[in-house]
């Protein structure tokens, strides 16, 4: 195993401010362009099969006079304890020091078999082989792999961004400043609804932000315990800040 | 019982050896006809591979749809071989003699063509390698054997051995005869496979004791075989539908249920076109039938265990799940279907002597429940992934394509092709079991009665 | 070679065992003359009347002992559910053994097996049990929390039924499982019962009279017993698991939040039938030891015994791994909840012993020829095995019972509660309901002959011995 210098000092989480979230879906496309998503054509979205490493769910609460749109942006939960990983026959998706749910495209064979562990449905898989228009070419990352078909996809917290700036402040001799590591979707975020940093450092924003008392995880029944963690909706007309999202979604399908 | 005629030695050989030294006229014609199904079979494969997945009716989060029910139905029907030759030669069931060997074939050769589907399935099949065959030590990276898709193949290829190994012991002694009476390359390649059989006595306790070991062998890995593919779903909590404890025993007394029915439909059709009707007769189908309305009682039980207790939580998501699968369209069609060919129809018309004792009727009874079968994996897998539901809003279900299509009926055309290649050079029928059974069978006289009677040796 | 009806012992006095009788044997097979076998037989509805009752006085007293015990067990914590976990293991062990045991009678007579012949009236006689397991369940219904409480359905079975509908049924299902053995039991002795009619004398040839019902053995009857032998037979099964299925799901499974596990009702089943296996091998031979059965209850029966009780052994593990790796494996809240509630949890001393005695140490005794080839291995086995069952009753029951009742409307098991230890009541609880049920079905046989008369003159008839090559073989007719 390779091993690099201060790998596994962190726990890189973030968190989901809910209550910002204006369903923008700038992200989405920020992502799109960072991660080399292939485009999503109307052949794609017809068969069910348009990738999106980050999405903004969005229901609707209420009958019509007094309707309310709610958003929710789901990506990879990065569980500590994920349903995909044991699965994986090839260790094509494992946990790593640093809190991440990795993928290592190489590996990958395409069992599918994770993403049917995933309860957060946030793995995509490669039907056919990824093209571009010849405009968009000079475009893409040089950063991230481009995924080749028949293997599965996901939202990596923009690893390549972690790397780099963890590479930096090392040869730089210096401690990595929390918020110097910002997620593409994160930098998006006209709201700041989205943030990203080490759980390990106790005085980054991600931690402070987890000790809110509108902390709560996307399903916690499943005991995957997340690294992504969302802070609830304040809302007057409801008490609930706890509940989770379990009460939340259940019967939002 | 009643209706046996008593067949001497000469007979027995002329007869069930046709297939080798009389083969029937249709014989040719029918297996060049399958072999090009066969092939185009293989060049749609081919294609799938060179194309991607890309042209199967898979989505998101439908990631599993036609291939894995197929290798589930393919696992479950390798499941006759060792239900009728080990357990019934462990129990001392004497009908099962002339369909042991149809049984066990059916098993290796539905085992080769499972294996293949998980194959095709995967992405990257040419990746496989990386995680069956050559471990990968230079690099230090295992294959995750916590994963059930390593378990799988483990159970299977394990199964696969021992049954050929089980089927080849079995093999023995009527290879020896098929060499006393071919000639040319033929006398080769029997002599070759029969080991230097001569039938002595210590041969057949070697053969006997070799076939008792196989079968007291074979069945941990026989139940362990199909509940490891069921785990593959069970151990998922994220799809409802699929995290029931009840899966492993409920898919293997499937297994046995499609798989025995399987033979049924077959030993009609060995009887049909080898003409073998004083060898395979209405009693043995009638044993079978009764055995299989046992089998089928019980696998509907589970069934229901398994339903009750996903309702019995009373969450929305389970009870939405049922509801798709149940009452909404097409799933609705599907159920009722899978439960009149699975259970109604057939454990309805066994429960007559007269059903039980008419071939015909058997065939296509036999034949429905593996219609239904099927439908019974394909209900189990689908739905649950399509009703994925927190957090998807794609929540169209899942279409196979043609492709998909072509390859089930490929599979199919696949094994019968197999099988009717394996008859042109072996008997179906074991030889030395039907003799035995001869020896084996007598009468006895009660009162002013007599009775058919067995010899039981003594120990 | 002929059949050596004629050779047979005769003039060994009816009760008469000091020295066993010899019937004729070739190589293991037996034959017995019919009046031999019926005088034999009707007398151990007699024999050893000394030792009978002095156990009989020892058994009532423990009977007694055990509902004084569940009497101040209820007047002390009817209040508290969590106490109650030993008596609701004590019943479901009972439910386990007394309602397997049937099963042996029924399941290979149905598969035409011989060799269980001789024991088709000790296995069924087991369903008397049943008479004990009600009265044991009386407080644990009257304990059992309603289907609603605090204003919320709690999950169970009974979707939309009312309030106490798991309380009534599983009274009606007990009883009718009871009446369906008792029917299994008396049907199959009617021939037997005729038997003492004419071979015995007072009391006994009285109660044959009245029990027989004017048995005379014309074929119309002989067919309406054999109908009805399959019918009742069937009908026990099925009543047999839909009582496990009530049982386990109201009785384990409703009273742990979260707790959803398909295959246990099967699982309770199959060790069900273990169990059953396992007591008809001790009752076989404490009745081969004690009347004097050496010629009736034979090693073939023991052997056969041994294979079946390795064989659900077998099975047990392979149920229980079933629920065990989906939840190991599951590791949702509930899924690890139940494997803290009940595997690493409170009663892992009863578990790991369960663990070893109900299969481990089974499979490696009964794996041996040579120990199943005995009289005395497989019921070593046996014994093994029923307190294997015992315990493992007790790591699920009481382990369930502790969860406090206000959790119940939980989504899963937040908090996994401690060790519960039996109290003075529970032990009298336990003692005297297993000395309750040995005293009725010893009782059973003093009315009937432990072996049922006519089906071993059945197999007389239906079996000789032959030359085969160079050894011995039986000849076994199978009549349709």
């Amino acid at each position: 195993m390779v091993t690099q210098a201060g790998f596994g000092n962190h726990k890189w989480a973030m968190a989901v401010d809910v209550d910002k979230c204006t369903g923008c879906q700038a992200c989405v496309l920020a992502c799109q362009v960072e991660n080399n998503i292939p485009l999503n054509t109307q052949d794609r979205f017809e068969r069910n099969r348009s990738m999106a490493w980050i999405r903004v769910e969005r229901y609707w609460e209420g009958e019509f006079p007094n309707v309310k749109a709610r958003f929710i942006p789901i990506m990879c939960q990065h569980c500590e304890n994920a349903p995909c990983e044991p699965v994986c026959p090839v260790f094509a998706t494992y946990h790593n020091a640093e809190g991440l749910n990795v993928q290592v495209y190489n590996r990958c064979v395409g069992t599918r078999y994770c993403a049917n562990g995933c309860p957060y449905i946030v793995r995509f898989f490669n039907y056919w082989e990824p093209v571009w228009p010849e405009s968009l070419r000079n475009h893409l990352n040089p950063d991230v792999t481009i995924r080749s078909r028949g293997i599965m996809e996901k939202c990596s917290f923009c690893v390549h961004r972690i790397r780099r700036g963890v590479r930096k402040a090392d040869s730089e001799g210096r401690a990595l400043e929390d918020g110097e590591i910002r997620t593409a979707c994160q930098d998006a975020c006209p709201t700041d609804a989205l943030v990203f940093g080490d759980l390990k450092d106790p005085n980054s924003k991600v931690s402070e932000m987890k000790k809110s008392d509108r902390y709560y995880t996307l399903l916690p029944a499943l005991g995957t315990s997340p690294n992504v963690f969302y802070l609830a909706k304040v809302d007057e007309d409801r008490e609930v800040a706890h509940a989770g999202a379990e009460g939340e979604h259940d019967d939002g399908h | 019982m009643q209706q046996r005629r008593v067949i001497d030695q000469v007979e027995t050989n002329r007869v069930l050896l046709n297939g080798q030294l009389d083969t029937p006229k249709w014989w040719l014609p029918t297996v060049i006809g399958l072999g090009i199904a066969v092939i185009i079979g293989f060049v749609i494969i081919g294609f799938m591979v060179n194309r991607g997945l890309g042209v199967t009716g898979l989505s998101r989060p439908v990631y599993w749809g036609l291939f894995i029910t197929t290798f589930v139905f393919w696992v479950g029907i390798s499941h006759a071989g060792i239900m009728i030759s080990a357990i019934l030669r462990l129990t001392q069931a004497e009908w099962r003699r002339p369909v042991t060997r149809a049984a066990e074939l059916l098993t290796v050769f539905s085992l080769l063509t499972a294996l293949i589907f998980p194959l095709i399935h995967a992405g990257r099949p040419w990746r496989i390698a990386y995680w069956i065959l050559p471990y990968d030590f230079a690099r230090g990276i295992f294959p995750n054997i916590r994963s059930p898709l390593i378990m799988d193949p483990v159970a299977i290829s394990t199964y696969l051995t021992g049954s050929t190994l089980f089927l080849y012991v079995a093999l023995l002694p009527d290879l020896g005869n098929l060499r006393d009476r071919t000639e040319g390359w033929q006398k080769a390649l029997y002599t070759m496979l029969a080991l230097g059989w001569r039938g002595n006595p210590r041969q057949w306790k070697l053969q006997t004791v070799g076939g008792i070991l196989l079968s007291a062998l074979m069945l941990p890995i026989f139940v362990s075989v199909h509940s490891i593919v069921s785990w593959d779903f069970a151990v998922t909590p994220a799809v409802e539908g699929w995290h029931s404890t009840i899966f492993a025993p409920y898919f293997v007394i499937g297994a046995v249920h499609s798989g025995v029915s399987a033979v049924v439909t077959m030993m009609a059709l060995m009887r049909w076109l080898w003409k073998w009707d004083d060898f395979i007769r209405p009693e043995h189908f009638d044993a079978l039938a009764r055995l299989l309305i046992v089998v089928a009682t019980a696998w509907l039980g589970f069934t229901f265990l398994e339903l009750v207790f996903a309702l019995y939580t009373l969450d929305a998501p389970e009870i939405a799940l049922r509801e798709l699968q149940i009452f909404s369209w097409p799933w609705n069609m599907m159920f009722i279907v899978f439960l009149m060919t699975g259970y109604v129809i057939p454990v309805g018309m066994w429960l007559f002597k007269s059903v039980r004792n008419n071939i015909a009727l058997m065939f296509w009874t036999s034949l429905f429940v593996n219609i239904g079968m099927w439908l019974e994996r394909f209900m189990i897998i689908v739905p649950g992934l399509s009703r994925r539901t927190p957090f998807v809003y794609t929540w169209d279900s899942y279409r196979p394509s043609m492709v998909e299509w072509s390859i089930l009926v490929w599979s199919i055309c696949w094994v019968t092709f197999l099988m009717l290649l394996f008859s042109r050079f072996f008997p179906l029928v074991p030889l030395f079991e039907q003799k035995e059974s001869q020896v084996f069978v007598d009468k006895i006289k009660i009162g002013r009665a007599e009775v058919p009677a067995i010899l039981r040796e003594q120990e | 070679m002929t059949m050596a009806t004629n050779s047979a012992v005769s003039g060994h006095a009816a009760g008469d065992q000091e020295h066993a009788s010899h019937g004729q044997e070739i190589a293991g097979h037996v034959i017995l003359a019919p009046s031999a076998v019926k005088d034999k037989l009707v007398g151990t509805t007699e024999a050893g009347a000394t030792r009978f009752r002095k156990w009989a006085i020892i058994l009532t007293v423990l009977a007694a002992i055990g509902l004084l015990g569940l009497v101040l067990k209820y007047l002390q914590s009817s209040d508290d559910q969590t106490k109650w976990g030993y008596t609701a293991a004590v019943a479901a062990f009972l439910l386990t053994i007394g309602g397997g045991a049937p099963l042996v009678a029924v399941a290979p007579v149905l598969a035409k097996a011989n060799w269980v012949r001789p024991l088709t009236r000790l296995a069924s006689a087991f369903s008397l049990v049943g008479v004990v397991t009600m009265i044991v369940m009386i407080p644990l219904v009257a304990i059992l929390p309603p289907l609603i409480t605090e204003g919320a359905r709690r999950r169970s079975i009974w979707f939309e039924s009312p309030d106490w509908t798991p309380h009534i049924f599983i009274f009606l299902a007990m009883g009718t499982l009871l009446m369906a053995g008792l029917g299994l039991f008396y049907t199959t002795a009617l021939p037997d019962f005729a038997a003492m009619r004419d071979h015995s004398t007072g009391r006994r040839q009285r109660w044959g009279k009245m029990l027989a019902r004017g048995w005379v053995g014309t074929t119309v009857q002989w067919r309406t017993l054999r109908m009805r032998i399959g019918m009742f037979g069937t009908f026990y099964f099925l009543m047999l698991i839909y009582v496990h299925f009530l049982f386990t799901s109201d009785f384990a499974m409703g009273v742990v939040p979260g707790w959803r596990d398909a295959i246990f009702p099967m699982y309770h089943a199959m060790s069900s039938i273990q169990g059953g296996i396992a007591v008809t091998i001790i009752a076989a031979w404490a009745g081969r030891r004690y009347l004097g059965l050496e010629d009736y209850l034979r090693l073939d029966q023991f052997w056969s015994l041994g294979r079946l009780l390795f064989a659900s052994s077998l099975l047990w593990i392979y149920f229980f791994f079933s629920a065990f790796i989906v939840f190991w494996y599951g590791r949702s809240m509930a899924d690890i909840a139940w494997v803290d509630l009940f595997i690493r949890g409170p009663m892992i001393w009863a578990f790991i012993p369960a663990m070893f005695m109900s299969f481990l140490v089974p499979w490696w005794w009964l794996i041996w020829n040579r120990i199943r080839t005995s009289v005395n291995g497989p019921a070593i086995g046996a014994a093994i095995v029923l307190i294997g069952l015992l315990l493992d009753r007790i790591r699920i029951y009481v382990s369930s019972w502790a969860v406090p009742p206000d959790e119940i409307h939980d989504k899963y098991l937040k908090h996994i509660p401690g060790t519960v230890w039996p109290d003075v009541f529970d032990y009298m609880i336990i003692v005297g309901s297993i000395g309750a049920s040995a005293l009725i079905v010893m009782l059973a046989f003093r009315l009937v002959p432990i072996v049922s008369i006519w089906q071993t003159q059945e197999y007389q008839l239906l079996s000789k011995p032959v030359k085969y090559i160079r050894g011995h073989g039986v000849l076994v007719a199978k009549p349709d």
